[in-house]
């Protein structure tokens, strides 16, 4: 590993924040020059995102281009940034949003300039931060942090119920992850004995393995049969579920999944194009990157007893948000709901647990951002010219504006996964992987399986019926309104803007090899790491244990990283 | 008569608090010899010079080994020099904030920053005293200097009925005190803390109603002082009327040195009954001063009285980690986490001095914090608002961020500190609280302390939504910069930011510092 492989996570993540500190240096007034110094913030990122990515060996260990420092140390706090093949893929398409989203704000945005920019630079550093920590507090600053900058910029540069909107969406999020922290702490507590606690993920995730196994061995066994746990497992037995719980809710209120989902229509239909572009691109899909990392893995046993309930819940999303955007009069507000339904299947391809799922559902993450991160640039172009979200102002749209109409269609059927798009890889693998998995049998009838299976392709179905029906009313037909008749197509910037989604979605979807390969090996390790809560399952082993870099050496051993007790000290010491 | 036979090194813990006293006298001094149209700008600085040279000595005392000195009277331990630099920093950076606020009511008299001196040098000496008749002086040394400087503008009428209101119930709170040390002097024959925890399970045993009346009665003093609810009525309308400089101080060091003399003093005497009655109290406490905070802290438009409500809600945290202090075998009495084997080694220490460790940093933490939240305040208010209660609108704060960017950014980060959103040091802080709360079992309080915490947040976020999401109002007053506030706010802001980012080097301190004498 060269000096470049070693910092090369540290640029991808910080870069941003040294150009926010230059744009920060730019008079107010030069609007240009922010932009364009942002902009080459996000493109120079994009290279070295493309390169990480490229850099991560499929065959490889687990994470790769690792770092690893001392941060807090008395408290067992490392500074340790990773990817694995998830980890990886989305952070290319963290960095892939970031240059459209300045270019597709530039004429969108025209007050307070040099603060937007500034935000969404801190944005990008916050959300590629969460996506590379490998120490489970340092992700948790990350995913607090992002907060800020999202919340500003919802609140600030939003649509007329911004403020509601803003804080709204900050507080919903900010219940449940500060939940999550305490069952965190305890975890921390529980998953290492005093003196070599930690919060890296490898010694909390291996910490809490072996007691896990006891676990899922004993509830194959006769009723009670747990009841003689001891030591760890006995408290993952009684505080598991508990424990399981916190996690999950942060999760799902960030994916979101139904019934607390509904800080998201607000959200996104306030917040201004690049809000709602990276809202839906990167930050929904920490949800769901959250529960494949962190609340399963942590917790398999309990997660399987929970499986039939939260793939329920998955399922109930897919309609519901298919239903709701049925009942839409507003386009954003319709896109805001398609998410629920697609984050749905992302849900349930996890939670199906089969190899066909879980790539289905990792697929269908970088798929979600693409499509849905596209319709959202689209409809904010075409809310720039004509200042309404109402589906009944617009009408044979397709006569006056035909390039715009023929990239929104490409992505529509993206979004509806027509056969030869991204999305189409992403459902069908999904929708495979739930009818081959045992969730039925989990729920107690294997006849279940088929029940979710079918309410999940009811729910395709359902998602062309509504994106297909909004298509027709806004671009075809006679054009009903006067308004409508002089809107000019797309010019070169915008079309630049929307090149690369229909390039990706081609590519995807013709070519999904190259991108399956690198997600291939985190989805066989977090079967395995799920399966681990399935008794009687057969687990290869060797995926199971988390493998990371160890601490870099430490000059001063002296110091001890433990605190004496308190008698041990007040007796009088030497002075240091 | 015995004359104790005193050796230079029992003076030591003391040279802080000497430091300070002798500013405050040659301010006092020097202020008869000024004419009524002088300059007075040294007297900010030489109050700044005495809080850096006596937080100096303080950092250097930690690293002394406890002992006792003047015959017990007083200790010398890494907790109260590590208080006392916590005092130092809030007053320093009330000073800083206190120059142009007194400049713009023609008020700069020597008397102001001499009050405030004493008050600190108080404040040093209560965190070390560990005698019930020393803790007690100490008390009213820094309270009647407070008094006095609640009162400071006294032509309007707020701040006569702000001092005169807190000299009553603190008055009143002083003699229920007085009382409780009177009660258990009666029981124990005794004031030093350290020869009254022995004979202290004695009268358990004879005279259990004596005993109990007096702990409660103490503690009872201390809620006040605190403002735990329900001792916190008089908080809302003091921090309100005083000058807000003051109230800054206030809220910091005044709370700063009754945490430590609570902490001294029940850790002490914890020693000689049963622990359970420290605990239930503080928990109950700590409950009860989250939650009802919290509530009140929501509906309050007007910025100085949220950050009043702010400051309960805050002692109320404080107070978990107060109560995790007093627990004996984690997860016994709670049976909410795995049994003692899990933690390993001597997990009742060493959950102690956890903490402890989070007790002292969030005190650090809220000094930083809300002294930064409070200079802003008074930046934006204006004499001649304060009869009509407009002052500290969160109108105020309307387009700040268009006005004066620099400020808006500061005070969003004071909010999102005091909010324990990362990465600041009110997250760092409150992780340690929660943490020690965690190890002790104390995870119903942890998760209260969480879920009042995100009401918090709704408060200190409006607050921001104001300042970056509002238009500049009509007829907005000019807004005045002056180099000393600007100072504060940004050492304020940079402490927050670095040390919430890297709590390294105060962790290490407090390493040393959450050694405490006797335990």
């Amino acid at each position: 590993m060269s000096f470049f492989d070693t910092h090369l996570l540290n640029l991808v993540v910080f870069l941003p924040l040294v150009f926010a500190a230059l744009v920060l240096m730019l008079p107010a007034g030069e609007a240009g020059q922010i932009r364009a110094v942002t902009f080459i913030a996000m493109v120079v990122d994009l290279v070295f995102g493309v390169w990480a990515y490229m850099r991560f060996e499929p065959g490889g260990a687990e994470f790769q281009l690792e770092y690893r420092v001392h941060w807090f140390k008395e408290f067992g706090l490392s500074y340790h940034l990773g990817v694995d093949g998830l980890a990886a893929s989305l952070l290319l398409l963290t960095v892939f949003l970031g240059p459209l989203v300045v270019l597709a704000s530039t004429t969108y945005i025209s007050h307070r300039i040099k603060e937007f920019h500034l935000a969404l630079l801190v944005l990008q550093t916050t959300m590629l931060g969460a996506l590379v920590s490998l120490d489970v507090l340092l992700f948790y600053i990350f995913f607090e942090a992002m907060l800020i900058p999202m919340y500003l910029l919802v609140g600030v540069w939003g649509a007329e119920d911004r403020q509601m909107a803003a804080v709204k969406f900050f507080l919903y999020t900010l219940v449940g992850s500060l939940l999550m922290l305490v069952a965190l702490i305890a975890v921390y507590f529980i998953s290492s004995p005093a003196g070599a606690r930690s919060f890296d993920y490898s010694s909390m995730y291996n910490g809490l393995l072996d007691a896990n196994r006891q676990l899922s061995a004993c509830t194959a066994g006769p009723p009670g049969a747990c009841d003689s746990l001891t030591g760890l497992a006995a408290t993952l037995h009684t505080y598991g579920p508990w424990l399981f719980g916190a996690f999950a809710l942060a999760f799902a209120i960030k994916v979101p999944m139904w019934p607390v989902h509904t800080w998201l229509p607000d959200a996104h239909v306030q917040a201004p194009v690049a809000g709602s572009m990276i809202l839906a691109g990167v930050m929904l899909k920490m949800g769901t990157f959250g529960f494949w990392r962190y609340a399963i893995p942590f917790f398999p046993v309990a997660a399987q007893q929970a499986r039939p309930f939260l793939a329920t819940l998955a399922v109930i999303g897919i309609v519901y948000g298919a239903l709701m955007c049925l009942a839409q009069r507003d386009i954003k507000k319709l896109i805001a709901y398609s998410s629920v339904s697609h984050l749905g299947y992302c849900m349930l391809g996890m939670l199906a647990v089969t190899a066909e799922g879980a790539t289905g559902s990792a697929y269908q993450m970088l798929n979600h951002g693409i499509s849905t991160g596209a319709l959202f640039l689209l409809f904010g172009y075409l809310y720039e010219r004509r200042h309404t979200r109402l589906m009944a102002d617009f009408g044979g749209i397709a006569k006056v504006m035909p390039v715009f109409t023929v990239a929104f269609v490409i992505i529509t059927f993206s979004s509806v996964a027509v056969p030869g798009t991204n999305g189409f890889i992403g459902e069908f693998l999904v929708l495979l992987g739930t009818f081959k998995s045992d969730l039925g049998a989990a729920a107690g009838n294997p006849h279940l399986t088929m029940v979710f299976g079918a309410f999940a392709t009811l729910g395709v179905i359902l998602g062309a019926a509504y994106m297909l029906w909004m298509v027709q009313k806004v671009f075809f037909g006679g054009l009903t309104h006067r308004e409508n008749q002089h809107l000019t197509d797309m010019n070169l910037r915008e079309m630049l803007t929307v090149l690369p989604f229909i390039i990706l979605v081609g590519v995807m979807g013709l070519m999904p090899q190259p991108f399956l390969d690198r997600i291939e090996p985190s989805t066989s390790r977090f079967i395995a790491r799920a399966r681990v809560g399935t008794p009687g399952a057969t687990v290869e082993t060797e995926q199971v244990r988390v493998e990371v870099m160890g601490l870099p050496a430490q000059p001063t051993a002296a110091a001890p990283s433990v605190p004496a007790p308190l008698a041990a000290r007040a007796v009088p010491s030497p002075r240091p | 008569m015995i004359l104790p036979n005193l050796t230079l090194a029992d003076f030591l813990p003391l040279i802080p608090a000497i430091i300070l006293v002798v500013g405050a006298c040659i301010l006092l001094l020097s202020e008869v010899f000024l004419g009524a149209n002088a300059s007075r700008s040294y007297q900010a600085v030489l109050t700044v010079v005495s809080s850096v040279a006596a937080g100096a000595v303080a950092v250097a005392n930690m690293f002394e080994p406890a002992h006792e000195v003047f015959l017990g009277f007083g200790v010398l331990d890494p907790f109260s020099s590590f208080l006392t630099f916590v005092v130092c920093v809030g007053l320093g950076l009330a000073a800083l904030s206190s120059v142009s606020f007194l400049r713009k009511r023609g008020a700069e008299r020597g008397e102001f920053y001499a009050l405030m001196l004493f008050a600190a040098a108080g404040m040093s000496l209560l965190a070390l005293s560990n005698e019930l008749i020393t803790l007690f002086v100490n008390l009213e040394v820094l309270s009647i200097a407070t008094y006095a400087l609640t009162s400071y503008l006294r032509r309007g009428t707020r701040p006569s009925e702000a001092g005169f209101k807190y000299f009553i119930l603190g008055a009143f709170s002083s003699a229920v005190l007085l009382y409780g040390a009177a009660l258990l002097y009666g029981a124990t024959g005794s004031t030093k803390l350290t020869d009254m925890v022995g004979p202290l399970s004695g009268a358990l045993a004879t005279q259990p109603a004596l005993v109990y009346v007096g702990l409660i009665l103490l503690g009872s003093g201390f809620a006040f002082k605190v403002a735990a609810v329900p001792f916190h009525m008089w908080t809302p309308d003091v921090y309100e009327g005083a000058p807000t400089p003051v109230t800054a101080l206030m809220s910091a060091g005044v709370k700063a040195a009754a945490f430590a003399a609570l902490v001294r003093v029940f850790l002490t005497l914890g020693k000689g009954i049963d622990p359970h009655l420290p605990l239930v109290l503080f928990s109950t406490l700590a409950f009860l001063t989250m939650v009802v905070g919290n509530l009140l802290a929501i509906p309050q438009r007007n910025v100085k009285r949220m950050l009043a409500y702010s400051s309960i809600a805050h002692a109320g945290y404080l107070l978990v980690g107060v109560a995790a202090l007093f627990v004996t075998a984690p997860g016994e009495q709670f049976r909410l986490l795995g049994p003692s084997e899990l933690t390993g080694g001597s997990p009742v220490e060493l959950a102690r001095s956890q903490a402890l460790r989070g007790i002292l940093f969030y005190l650090l933490a809220y000094t930083f914090s809300a002294v930064g939240a409070f200079t802003l305040v008074s930046v934006l208010e204006r004499r001649e608002d304060e009869e009509k209660g407009t002052a500290w609108d969160l109108e105020r704060f309307s387009g700040l961020a268009q006005r004066r960017p620099g400020w808006a950014v500061a005070m969003a980060t004071f909010m999102l500190s005091l909010g324990g959103i990362p990465p600041t040091i009110g997250f760092m802080s409150k992780l340690l609280i929660f943490q020690s709360a965690v190890d002790s079992g104390l995870i119903g309080l942890a998760i209260v302390g969480v879920l009042a915490s995100a009401a918090g947040a709704y408060y200190y976020l409006r607050v921001v939504v104001y300042m970056f999401m509002r238009p500049v109002p009509e007829g907005a007053l000019t807004l005045e910069r002056s180099w000393s506030t600007e100072l504060a706010l940004v050492l304020a802001t940079a402490a927050v930011l670095v040390f919430g980012i890297l709590p390294g080097p105060i962790t290490g301190w407090l390493q040393q510092a959450s050694s405490i004498f006797g335990q």
